[in-house]
C-alpha cells in the first residue's frame, strides 16, 4: 500500500473486462424506452444542470440497493470494497485550508480562480481558503468570448497579480467547462502557464467533464481533477470522481467526513464514510455498459452531442437574430445562445424568473444567463440561453424553444411583466 | 409535544423560515386504526435473506418494503424532471421531514433540526467547527476535549483529524466493562473532567455517546450533561447513533448543545439519514456542512438541504417512515419498549444457557444487550473476535458482532468475548435459539478460536 492508498496489487489482478462496444447498437425504440420516465412534452434542453439516468441504470442501481438491505453485514464485509474498486478502475481507464492554518503556506498567499467559476465552488473557496487567510484572485475574461487567447492572456495577468509583493500562488482552480456562461476553457494551456509561473497546485473542476469534453489526465496535466458521473455519463445522482496525480510529495488529502479508514488514503477513505447508499458509485460499470451500446461509445456520444448542439444553437441564433456566446470550438455539449434584446432581461433574478416562465408556460427547461451590458452599447443582448444536447434530445425540443421565444417577442413581452 | 411558538416574521440567522413552519405543520399521523398484522410484517421484511439469524440490527439497521417503495418514488420524481423538482419540491420535502423529527425529539424549533447522511457526518460538522475555534484562537492550544473510551471508532478518528490536529488535547473517560451501575460511569466522567481542567486548561467540548456501540451500554447522558454544566464545559455533543427508536430521545430533557441520531438504524429509514440537533442559543454557532454549496451561510439546516446534486430521497421519505412506525401498537414508543423487553429476555436466556453473564444490568441496555461468551472459545484479540463473527456467519448463518475485552490481571478463566445481540420488529425467538445452539455446538466440539486461520 503506498501512501496514497493505492492497492496496486489488486489493480493488477482485478482489471475489469473492458466492455466491448455492444455488437447490436441501441435502437431508437430502446432509446425512447430508456428515457420514457422523463416527463413527456417538455423540451428538456438542460442536461447540463442535473444530467439524466436511463432506466437500465436505475434498475441496476435498485439491485445494488437491495443487495445491501438484504444482508448488510455480508455486503459491507465481503462486497462493498471490491465493487467500489471496480468502479474506480472503470474511471481510471476512461481521468488547501490546513496548509494555510498549519503554516505551510503564508497568510496572504494567493489562490486563483476564474470569474465564471461555479457559485458553490466560489463559496467553498471563501469557506476554506479566505477563512484560513488565503487571498483569492479572480481571472476575469470577456463574455461573449471569441478565442482561447482572450482567456489565456487574462489568466496570465491574474497569476501575475497573485505574485505581487512576494506572494506565492498556492492553488489555481480552473473550470474545464464553465457552468454559466458555458465556455470550454483551454485548460491544458492554462496549466502550462501555471507550471511556468510556479503555481503550487492546479485543480481542474470538470463538473461538465467526462462525456462532455475530452478528459485525459496525462494530456491535461493537472494535480487534481474532478468530474461528475451523473451529468453526462448516465450515472444516477450523485457520483463523481476526484483524480489526484501521484507525486513525490504526500498530498495530505482527506475526506471531510472522517471514519474508520482515516489515514489510509483518500480513495479508501471515500469508499467508507459511514452507512449510506453507495449504489450510485457501484453502478458505474453498468453505466459504462449502457454507454457502449451507442456507436462510438462515449466518444461517439460526445461528438454527436457537440455537432447537434452547435446546429441547434446556430438555428436559434438565426431565428432570433442574435448570436452565439462563443465560437463553436469553444463549446462542448452545451452552447450559449443570445436571446432577443426586446425581452429586457435585466438581472440575475429576472433571468431566473424567465426560466420559470418558460417552464410553466411553454414546457421548456433551459437555463438563462444574465450578462450586464457594456457601456454605451445600443440595445444590447443581456440574456443568453444555455442549451444542452444529450442522447435523448430531439430537434423538436429546440424548435419548441425557438417558437416560445418568438411568441414572446411577437406578443411584445418584456420581463418587466414577470411578478 | 411543543410546537413552534415563536412568531418572528424575518429570516433569522439560523435560516428559520418561521412563517412557513407555522402554516405548514405536518398532519400528525394518527396511530393506524388497523395495526400491522404478522403477515404484513413478514412481507415488509421478506427481502431479508431468509434462514439467517439476523440479530445485529445495531450495525446497519433495516428498511421495510413500503419505505423502499416510497423512496423509489422520490428518486423517480427527481429523474423525471429534475429542474422542476429542484426549484419546486425539494426544499419543501426536506422541511416536512425536519418537522416530523422536531416533534419526535421534542425540539423547540425546526431551525434546530438539520438532516445529514449519518452520525459520522454530524460528528465531522461539530468537530470541524471546534477545529476552527482552536485555529482562529478562540480556544487556546492545549484546551481539552473529553470523550468516552468506548466512543465509536470513526468518531475517535474524527476527533483526531479535527481536534488533535488543530491543537486540542483529547482526554478519554475510561469506563469499566462489564458495568454494574450508572454511578461507575458518572464518577469516571467527573474524574476525566477534572483532568481536563488541570493547569488552567478549559474543557471546550465533551463528546458523549448516548448508547455506546461496542461494548453497548446506555450512558446516563442527562446526568453527564448536568455535570458538564456544573464544571463549565463549553459545549456538549451527544452522539446517539443508536438514538431514535432505541432510547428515549428528548432534546429538552437531555439538554445537550448538539445531538445526533441515525434514522436508518432504529427508525426504518433507508440508508442513509440522520438528524443533527443544534440547540438555539444567544451565541451564533458557526456550524457549517463541510461540503460547501450555494446555501453557505444560510444556517446548517438550509446548507444541509443542498450540498450539490445527489440523492436526497432517504431524507425525503421520513414522513412515510413515521406512517410505517404508527402501524405498530404504541408507535415508536411501543416498538422501543417491546424491543428492550425481548432483548433482555433473550440475553438472559443465552447467558443462562452458556453459563455466562450480561455485560450490564438490563436498565443500562436499550434494544441491544451484551452477553458473555463461554471462556473456552478462547477469544483472544479484536481480530480473533472478528474472525469468530465471520465463522458464525459462514458456518452457522448467525449475524452478530463480537466484542473482545482484555481480561483483568489475575482473573481465572475470564470471559473475554461478548456478543452484542439486537432485537428489532422482524426478529423471532428462533433467531436467538439458533445462536444459542451454535455456541453450544462450538463448546461441545471443544472449538477454540485458535482454529480460525
Amino acid at each position: 500500500m503506498d501512501t496514497n492508498g493505492a492497492d496496486t496489487k489488486i489493480s493488477n489482478t482485478y482489471l475489469p473486462e473492458k466492455p466491448e462496444l455492444s455488437p447490436t447498437l441501441i435502437s431508437d425504440t430502446e432509446l425512447l424506452s430508456e428515457f420514457s420516465h422523463h416527463v413527456q412534452n417538455i423540451a428538456r434542453i438542460n442536461n447540463g444542470s442535473f444530467g439524466c439516468c436511463p432506466k437500465s441504470v436505475i434498475s441496476a442501481q435498485q439491485r445494488w440497493q437491495l443487495e445491501f438491505l438484504k444482508q448488510p453485514d455480508d455486503f459491507y464485509f465481503n462486497r462493498l470494497k471490491d465493487e467500489i474498486l471496480k468502479s474506480r478502475l472503470v474511471i481510471r481507464d476512461l481521468s488547501v485550508a490546513w496548509e494555510f492554518l498549519q503554516g505551510k503556506f503564508n497568510k496572504g498567499d494567493a489562490a486563483v480562480m476564474l470569474q465564471y467559476a461555479y457559485g458553490a465552488v466560489k463559496k467553498s473557496l471563501e469557506a476554506y481558503v479566505t477563512r484560513a487567510g488565503g487571498y483569492v484572485i479572480e481571472a476575469r475574461f470577456p463574455f461573449p468570448v471569441n478565442s482561447d487567447s482572450e482567456i489565456v492572456s487574462e489568466f496570465r495577468k491574474a497569476v501575475e497579480r497573485g505574485k505581487i509583493n512576494g506572494r506565492k500562488v498556492r492553488l489555481a482552480i480552473i473550470d474545464h467547462v464553465t457552468s454559466i456562461p458555458c465556455v470550454l476553457i483551454p485548460v491544458k494551456e492554462l496549466i502550462k502557464i501555471c507550471r511556468e509561473e510556479g503555481v503550487d497546485k492546479v485543480f481542474v473542476d470538470g463538473a461538465q467533464g467526462i462525456g462532455c469534453v475530452d478528459v485525459d489526465m496525462k494530456e491535461i496535466g493537472a494535480d487534481f481533477y474532478t468530474g461528475t458521473l451523473n451529468k453526462w455519463v448516465f450515472c444516477p445522482p450523485g457520483a463523481a470522481f476526484l483524480y489526484c496525480r501521484k507525486s513525490n510529495e504526500i498530498d495530505d488529502l482527506h475526506h471531510l467526513v472522517v471514519s474508520h479508514e482515516y489515514g489510509n488514503g483518500l480513495a479508501i477513505e471515500s469508499a467508507w464514510i459511514g452507512t449510506r447508499d453507495y449504489s450510485a458509485q457501484l453502478v458505474v460499470p453498468q453505466a459504462l455498459e449502457f454507454v457502449n451500446r451507442f456507436e462510438g461509445g462515449i466518444e461517439g456520444i460526445k461528438k454527436r452531442n457537440h455537432k447537434a448542439v452547435v446546429e441547434m444553437g446556430e438555428m436559434l441564433a438565426k431565428a432570433w437574430g442574435t448570436h452565439l456566446g462563443s465560437a463553436p470550438e469553444m463549446c462542448s455539449s452545451m452552447i450559449m445562445v443570445g436571446l432577443p434584446a426586446s425581452l429586457g432581461i435585466s438581472s440575475d433574478s429576472i433571468a431566473l424568473k424567465l426560466s420559470t416562465h418558460l417552464r410553466n408556460n411553454f414546457s421548456v427547461d433551459v437555463r438563462i444567463y444574465y450578462r450586464e451590458p457594456g457601456d454605451g452599447v445600443v440595445n444590447p443582448v443581456t440574456g443568453y440561453a444555455r442549451i444542452s444536447h444529450h442522447a435523448y434530445n430531439k430537434p423538436d425540443e429546440y424548435h419548441k424553444f425557438r417558437d416560445a421565444v418568438n411568441q414572446l417577442v411577437n406578443d411584445k413581452f418584456t420581463c418587466a411583466l414577470l411578478a | 409535544m411543543s410546537s413552534c411558538h415563536h412568531n418572528h416574521h424575518n429570516m433569522d440567522i439560523n435560516g428559520c423560515d418561521a412563517k412557513i413552519s407555522d402554516t405548514h405543520l405536518p398532519k400528525k399521523p394518527k396511530l393506524s386504526p388497523t395495526l400491522i398484522s404478522d403477515t404484513e410484517l413478514e412481507s415488509e421484511f421478506s427481502h431479508h435473506v431468509q434462514n439467517i439469524a439476523r440479530i445485529n440490527n445495531g450495525s446497519f439497521g433495516c428498511c421495510p418494503k413500503s419505505v423502499m417503495s416510497a423512496q423509489q418514488k422520490w428518486q423517480l420524481e427527481f429523474l423525471k424532471q429534475p429542474d422542476d423538482f429542484y426549484f419546486n419540491r425539494l426544499k419543501e420535502g426536506i422541511l416536512q421531514s425536519r418537522l416530523v423529527i422536531k416533534d419526535l425529539v421534542n425540539a423547540d424549533h425546526v431551525d434546530e433540526i438539520s438532516i445529514v447522511d449519518n452520525a459520522t457526518t454530524a460528528a465531522a460538522i461539530v468537530l470541524q467547527s471546534v477545529a476552527w475555534d482552536f485555529i482562529q484562537g478562540k480556544f487556546n492550544k492545549g484546551d481539552a476535549a473529553v470523550m468516552l473510551h468506548y466512543a465509536y471508532g470513526a468518531v475517535k478518528k474524527s476527533v483526531e483529524a479535527y481536534v488533535t490536529r488543530a491543537g486540542g488535547y483529547v482526554i478519554e473517560v475510561e469506563l469499566p466493562f462489564p458495568v454494574n451501575s450508572v454511578s461507575e460511569i458518572i464518577s469516571e466522567f467527573r474524574r476525566a473532567l477534572e483532568r481536563g481542567k488541570v493547569n488552567g486548561r478549559k474543557v471546550r467540548l465533551a463528546v458523549i455517546d448516548h448508547v455506546t456501540s461496542m461494548p453497548s451500554v446506555v450512558i446516563p447522558v442527562k446526568e453527564l450533561v448536568k455535570i458538564c454544566r456544573e464544571e463549565g464545559v463549553d459545549k456538549v455533543f451527544v452522539d446517539a447513533a443508536h438514538g431514535i427508536g432505541c432510547v428515549d430521545v428528548d432534546m429538552k430533557e437531555i439538554g445537550a448543545d448538539f445531538y445526533t441520531s441515525n434514522l436508518h438504524k432504529w427508525f426504518f429509514c433507508p440508508p442513509a439519514a440522520a438528524f443533527l440537533y443544534c440547540r438555539k442559543s444567544s451565541e451564533i454557532d458557526d456550524l457549517h456542512h463541510p461540503v460547501v454549496s450555494h446555501e453557505y451561510g444560510n444556517g446548517l439546516a438550509i446548507e444541509s438541504a443542498w450540498i450539490g446534486t445527489r440523492d436526497y430521497s432517504a431524507q425525503l421519505v421520513i414522513p412515510k417512515v413515521l406512517e410505517f412506525v404508527n402501524r405498530f401498537e404504541g408507535g415508536i414508543e411501543g416498538i422501543k419498549k417491546r424491543n428492550h423487553k425481548v432483548v433482555v429476555e433473550m440475553g438472559e436466556m443465552l447467558a443462562k444457557a452458556w453459563g455466562t453473564h450480561l455485560g450490564s444490568p438490563p436498565e443500562m441496555c436499550s434494544s441491544m444487550i451484551m452477553v458473555g461468551l463461554p471462556a473456552s472459545l478462547g477469544i483472544s484479540s479484536d481480530s480473533v473476535a472478528l474472525k469468530l463473527r465471520t465463522h458464525l456467519r459462514n458456518s452457522f448463518s448467525v449475524e452478530v458482532p463480537i466484542y473482545y475485552r482484555a481480561p483483568g490481571d489475575g482473573v481465572v478463566n475470564p470471559v473475554t468475548g461478548y456478543a452484542r445481540i439486537s432485537h428489532q420488529v422482524y426478529n423471532k425467538p428462533d433467531d436467538y435459539y439458533r445462536f444459542r445452539d451454535a455456541i453450544n455446538q462450538l463448546v461441545n466440539d471443544k472449538f477454540t478460536c485458535e482454529l480460525l486461520s
